[in-house]
């Protein structure tokens, strides 16, 4: 649009681009006015009342939601240490039983019991799968009778 | 202490019902307000988003969040202002989404509709041409001439300094008006 560049004729001031803009978004503001629908006030202000309520209840049950939580995790560390404490007993029980074999010299049963392996696999997992599985009906009957 | 009676019971339920939503405004105000600002504000929405459903979607939007505000309004103006600044900042999120803004093709369909006498190319052409215009300067221009807003308002409104209004005002016009000529 610079003067003599294009050979359109001189280049127009900013008073008549300003003209030009104007009119043309002045004629589209018209259009937009005549095709502008919005929903009515009162609806507009009974989906607010409706979205407001909606967000101050979840806001109302987020604390709960954070007890429910920490409560689970507090379970959760009481379970493991439940289960570490039960595997040491288990241990020490082991060690009185031996005691009682050499005293009363119950030789074969309570050799093999004896020789038992308390910390393989085959005895720890049975009995974690069993303390996790008390944890986890404890838990559940909790959620049913908290419903309740 | 007093007797409580039904009627008093009643008041102070819906005044719990009203303090539970916590909206910045009552109903009749709320309601005389938005019929004063609702159509304007569609029209700035559709334009500068470019998109009548997305204009739908971001109204009712941008009046929620009015009514969540907890800003202390000195004026109507100020109010105004605080909802088209709302309003400019959803556009601007709706843009960084998947949805597609200024699909021309569909609003020149949409220009011959309403009237079939009106200058259809003619507007067409104006609408193609604000549409190559980058969002911000279609929001400078349409609240300068098609709102009427002060200098000081429009940098309210779009965050900006009022001093950079006028420079920007100056090359936005520019723009559209060489993408206006044939």
């Amino acid at each position: 649009m610079t003067s003599g560049t294009r050979g359109q004729g001189p280049e127009p001031t900013d008073a008549e681009i300003e003209a030009i803009v104007a009119e043309a978004i002045a004629a589209e503001a018209a259009l937009a006015r005549r095709e502008a629908t919005p929903p009515s006030s009162a609806i507009v202000w009974w989906r607010a009342q409706m979205r407001a309520r909606q967000e101050a209840a979840r806001a109302a049950d987020r604390p709960i939601t954070i007890v429910h939580g920490l409560a689970i995790a507090c379970a959760a560390g009481l379970a493991l240490s439940l289960i570490g404490s039960a595997i040491a007993g288990v241990r020490g029980s082991s060690g009185w039983l031996i005691d009682i074999y050499h005293s009363l010299s119950l030789k074969a049963p309570l050799a093999s019991l004896a020789a038992v392996d308390l910390t393989s696999r085959w005895v720890t997992l049975p009995m974690t799968a069993m303390l996790i599985s008390a944890l986890v009906v404890t838990i559940a009957a909790y959620f049913i009778y908290a419903d309740e | 202490m007093a007797d409580v009676t039904f009627v008093d019971v009643r008041r102070l339920q819906a005044e719990a019902d009203t303090a539970d939503v916590a909206l910045a405004m009552d109903e009749d105000a709320f309601r005389a307000f938005y019929d004063r600002t609702a159509g304007a504000l569609w029209g700035y929405l559709s334009r500068i988003s470019g998109d009548r459903q997305v204009a739908d979607d971001l109204l009712q939007e941008s009046y929620y969040r009015l009514l969540k505000a907890t800003v202390p309004f000195e004026s109507e103006a100020h109010r105004r202002n605080y909802l088209y600044r709302i309003a400019t900042n959803l556009v601007r999120d709706a843009k960084r989404g998947t949805r597609p803004l200024f699909d021309v093709g569909v609003e020149m369909a949409e220009i011959a509709a309403p009237d079939s006498h009106v200058d259809v190319e003619g507007r067409a052409d104006v609408r193609r041409a604000f549409g190559r215009l980058k969002p911000r300067e279609r929001a400078l221009l349409w609240l300068a001439y098609a709102q009427g807003s002060s200098h000081s308002e429009i940098a309210d409104v779009l965050g900006l300094k009022t001093g950079s209004i006028k420079l920007l005002l100056f090359r936005a016009r520019r723009k559209l008006a060489a993408r206006l000529q044939p």
